[in-house]
């Protein structure tokens, strides 16, 4: 019996005054039964909503019935009455795009909506895109292949506005059943010409955008567009750019398009007040009397320039807040925006000037400046030794950043604290503090271990050794470089290769500053302590940050070998502290020395031969993203990927996305102290935000591809994706709870 | 017609420039000034309001989007919220006298009272010059100048583009954010978004 289901076609009491709308009546109609009066038909039976504006029907086309793997399409027909329109993905200056939501068989699944190419709709001053006359709007359906069902069950809630002078919300509720093991071909006509104005993907087709900057007051940005590969037939004739996002462009503002050979080039007017600053706009162009338009991404070339006033934009990467040596990612990052290149190399050089005081650097530089105290009359000498030191440290700096230059020029996608992402190089570093650590404490002395000849040339050579401190200096600071500054420098890396290395001189500059200006006024070393016995005490206690930062090392390499691989650098490093106290501990007497010290050898080949091969494997964090401890340390963190963020922004739930690294310092501290508050964890939870974690402790080339997306080339780095809004809002490096909270407010819960 | 002549000024420059209609205020710069009749024919410049935050709301009771938010209370309870802050609410009709909805000084403002508004005045841009300079695209289209007439947000009034006023709850209210940032000496975190709403009812004529 005619199963009538009620059906509500928009008026809200608020349009009451619109008698027309109150006028409004409904039909719908789903009689199961006259599928057993006609036989298979093929006409399935459609539910229509009627309003004085439009015709809705669901239709389908099914040639095929109901088959998994074959062809199956649903869609809205929408018949307009004359002068009233509905929108396309991006309404324009007003309107709303229809929108569709199905309920769907378990397992079947609607896709999105296949927008026909839209027309410009003129309203006064404004313009918007969209539909008049009759318009399906297509929809691709996937059939499950345990699909076993009779018939198709279909419900499906539509809203559109349609608009004329005046605009009316209206939305319908539809009903249809299809038969499964019959075609359902009633609709071939429509659906195919639809298909004939579907946007055509051109494989062959670029398009590329610049942003051309505001010239004075009263003229707007625009973006210069060019397009290549367009059908040959649209050559000579006006296209139309209808880009997705909305609120991009100036919509009314004529746009004059120039063609020369295949190539168009076009000046687009763009909106002063978009809160958009894309790097790829999806876009369709159409051209004049072509019923179907072409679908091409636009890559955008240029940087946007900041639309408005400082900290006010929306969309844009934000400046990391300053505070010490955070200092030079703001400046780096102004002068990627071809500001002030003065500023970042004075940040830099404050910044290198703050790593003699951090834990890596402090206790030999201390050490190594307390005994100029000894010497302090000698001038020359000591000036000389300062600047060697300087070479050494600059050098050493711009030596690693060129090379990190070269290997990424190579096509290497690595960023700045790329030495922490080899296991190797965690060991060996692990190994130097270790060293480093145990002399300090008086286990062994240098000038035993070295060979007597090496001895000699240190002291014939002072010069050299300054210099080769330097170097020594700048290898023990990088375990601190990376963690600290990782981001910063990773930015001065995507400057131009001069730029770049001028960075990394005056960080290297910076560094060897305090040094080279002791050495050249004695006056200022006459001022340090005298030495004394405390300084024996001074040592030895500055051997513990040693073994600190030795801990730190230990367990970045665990998070990159895992537990073999941190037995295997313990083992290395139990064998050289017995080895370094054999060999070189002043208490040993020749013989003694001699037995100890063969055993030490051995078993130090011994613990190379068996540790390498763990420590040697190269970490790349390729196939298993997974599988990083750092990602399943809480559980409501999931491996990032940009298909993830995709569905999430696809389903309208909030992403936040966390780029991190075991080794980066930053970024522990803030997920210990901001990602683990318990009020971000209660906003996250009550927002349903989907918390992506990519972890960066490993080589991972799609990391890195991602980072360098954003304009950056090392971690920390926080985004926050909103529904609605395609670009990320980038938080601030040294993240706070406000700032989470607050990104997350201003997402729709 | 004196009062209009700064506004037609902007009009004239902005159809010169332009050649398109409509040109835009652009956020971080200073908001175009006005003098425009408000309903009860008085005149209101935005230079009156100098060391005062000011809002500007596109209005038209035709709207459906803006039934949306006068029949849920939402405007109205931003806008006292505001002005009881402080803060100047300007409504501005940009409605054309030869549009079905344009709707007369008096009656504009009984339709005001009756939905219990607590906007400052009500500005009659009948040509449609103040909202050609600010670009007001859709009713309802919101603004904030601050103290020293800079533009510091311009879009929609809130995050859920719908008609529907059940989606009200759960949208974040741009505007009042906004004034809350502005108001405590902060930047505008999001200060431009894309409006949504019926187009501005400009004159047929262009």
């Amino acid at each position: 019996m005619p199963a009538s289901i009620a059906s509500t076609a928009s008026p809200r009491n608020w349009l009451c005054q619109l008698s027309a709308v109150a006028a409004l009546s409904l039909t719908l109609l789903w009689p199961p039964f006259a599928q057993a009066q006609f036989g298979p038909s093929t006409d399935s039976i459609s539910a229509v909503v009627t309003t004085p504006q439009v015709r809705a029907e669901l239709v389908a086309h099914a040639p095929e019935g109901v088959t998994p793997g074959k062809a199956l399409w649903l869609g809205l027909k929408i018949e307009h009455q004359p002068n009233w329109h509905t929108y396309w993905k991006n309404p324009g200056d007003s309107g709303l795009p229809t929108t569709l939501t199905w309920s769907l068989p378990e397992g079947v699944i609607a896709g999105d909506i296949s927008w026909p190419t839209p027309k410009r709709l003129p309203i006064g001053p404004l313009m918007n895109y969209g539909y008049k006359d009759t318009l399906l709007l297509p929809v691709a359906v996937t059939v499950p292949a345990n699909f076993t069902g009779d018939s198709l069950d279909i419900e499906l809630r539509a809203d559109w506005l349609v608009c004329k002078d005046v605009c009316i919300p209206e939305s319908g509720n539809f009903v249809l059943k299809l038969p499964a093991r019959a075609a359902t071909t009633a609709h071939s006509n429509l659906f195919a010409a639809t298909q004939r104005a579907q946007p055509v993907v051109l494989a062959q087709a670029t398009a590329t955008a610049s942003v051309s900057s505001a010239t004075g007051a009263g003229v707007d940005s625009s973006l210069v567009l060019r397009v290549q590969g367009l059908p040959a037939q649209w050559q000579g004739k006006a296209l139309v750019f209808y880009p997705e996002i909305p609120g991009l462009i100036n919509n009314a503002a004529k746009v004059a398009g120039t063609w020369t050979g295949d190539t168009w080039t076009a000046n687009v007017l763009l909106d002063p007040q978009r809160g958009e600053a894309p790097q790829q706009i999806p876009a369709v162009f159409a051209a004049e009397g072509v019923a179907a338009g072409a679908q091409v991404m636009v890559q955008v070339t240029t940087p946007w320039p900041e639309p408005m006033a400082a900290g006010a934009q929306a969309a844009l990467p934000e400046p990391g807040t300053g505070a010490n040596s955070y200092g030079s990612s703001t400046s780096v990052n102004t002068s990627a925006g071809g500001l002030s290149l003065g500023l970042a190399l004075l940040f830099a050089l404050a910044g290198g000037a703050l790593l003699n005081l951090m834990p890596c650097v402090f206790p030999v530089l201390s050490l190594k400046v307390l005994g100029f105290a000894t010497h302090a009359n000698d001038r020359k000498k000591l000036l000389a030794g300062g600047l060697a030191y300087t070479a050494g440290v600059v050098a050493s700096f711009v030596g690693l950043a060129a090379l990190l230059l070269a290997l990424r020029a190579g096509g290497e996608q690595l960023g700045w604290g790329f030495q922490l992402q080899s296991p190797a190089v965690v060991a060996v570093l692990a190994a130097l503090f270790t060293l480093i650590g145990l002399n300090l404490v008086g286990v062994f002395e240098f000038g035993s271990v070295l060979p007597s000849s090496l001895a000699a040339a240190r002291a014939r050579n002072p010069l050299v050794d300054s210099a080769l401190t330097g170097v020594l200096a700048v290898a023990v600071a990088s375990p601190c470089t990376a963690p600290f500054m990782g981001a910063s420098l990773g930015m001065a890396v995507t400057l131009p290769a001069p730029q770049a290395l001028l960075v990394f001189a005056t960080l290297g500059l910076g560094m060897a500053l305090p040094y080279l200006a002791i050495s050249a006024w004695p006056a200022l070393a006459r001022a340090l302590p005298r030495p004394g016995a405390w300084m024996a005490h001074f040592k030895t206690v500055m051997a513990f940050p040693m073994f600190a930062t030795v801990v730190w090392l230990v367990w970045v390499l665990g998070q990159q070998a895992g537990i073999d691989g941190v037995a295997a650098l313990l083992g290395l490093l139990l064998a050289l502290a017995f080895a370094a106290w054999a060999l070189g501990s002043p208490t040993l007497g020749p013989k003694a020395r001699g037995g100890f010290g063969t055993a030490a050898v051995l078993l130090l080949a011994a613990a190379l031969f068996w540790g390498t091969p763990t420590l040697r494997t190269e970490a790349i964090a390729a196939s298993a993203p997974g599988s990083t401890a750092n990602a399943g340390v809480h559980g409501d963190w999931q491996p990032w990927s940009t298909e993830r963020v995709a569905q999430a922004q696809a389903e309208g739930r909030p992403v936040f996305v966390d780029f991190t690294a075991a080794w980066c310092v930053t970024c522990q501290f803030n997920k210990r102290s901001t990602l683990l508050d318990a009020d971000v964890v209660a906003d996250f939870a009550a927002r349903n935000v989907l918390l992506l974690r990519a972890d960066w402790t490993r080589r991972d080339p799609l990391i890195t591809a991602e980072l360098a997306r954003f304009g950056r080339n090392g971690v920390p780095v926080y985004l926050v994706y909103t529904p609605g809004s395609t670009q990320p809002r980038m938080l601030s490096e040294i993240l706070t709870v406000d700032e989470v909270r607050g990104a997350l407010a201003s997402a729709p819960a | 017609m004196k009062q209009f002549v700064s506004s037609v000024a902007i009009a004239a420059a902005l159809a010169l420039s332009a050649g398109a209609a409509l040109a835009a205020a652009t956020v971080g710069q200073p908001a175009p000034d006005f003098k425009v009749m408000d309903t009860a024919g008085k005149t209101v410049s935005l230079a009156d309001f100098k060391g005062k935050h000011v809002v500007l709301e596109w209005v038209n009771p035709g709207c459906p989007f803006v039934v949306k938010h006068y029949g849920s209370s939402n405007m109205q309870g931003t806008q006292a919220e505001a002005t009881g802050k402080g803060v100047v609410w300007l409504a501005v009709s940009s409605t054309a006298p030869d549009q079905g909805e344009y709707k007369k000084p008096a009656d504009l403002a009984a339709w005001m009272k009756s939905q219990n508004a607590a906007a400052t005045a009500t500005l009659m841009d009948d040509n449609g010059t103040v909202g050609k300079a600010y670009g007001a695209r859709t009713t309802p289209h919101m603004y904030i100048v601050n103290p020293s007439g800079t533009l510091v947000y311009a879009g929609a009034i809130d995050s859920i583009r719908s008609a529907n006023p059940a989606d009200i709850a759960k949208a974040t209210n741009y505007v009042k954010q906004a004034l809350a940032e502005t108001l405590a000496g902060k930047p505008v975190t999001t200060a431009s978004t894309q409006p949504y709403g019926c187009a501005v009812k400009y004159s047929k004529g262009g």
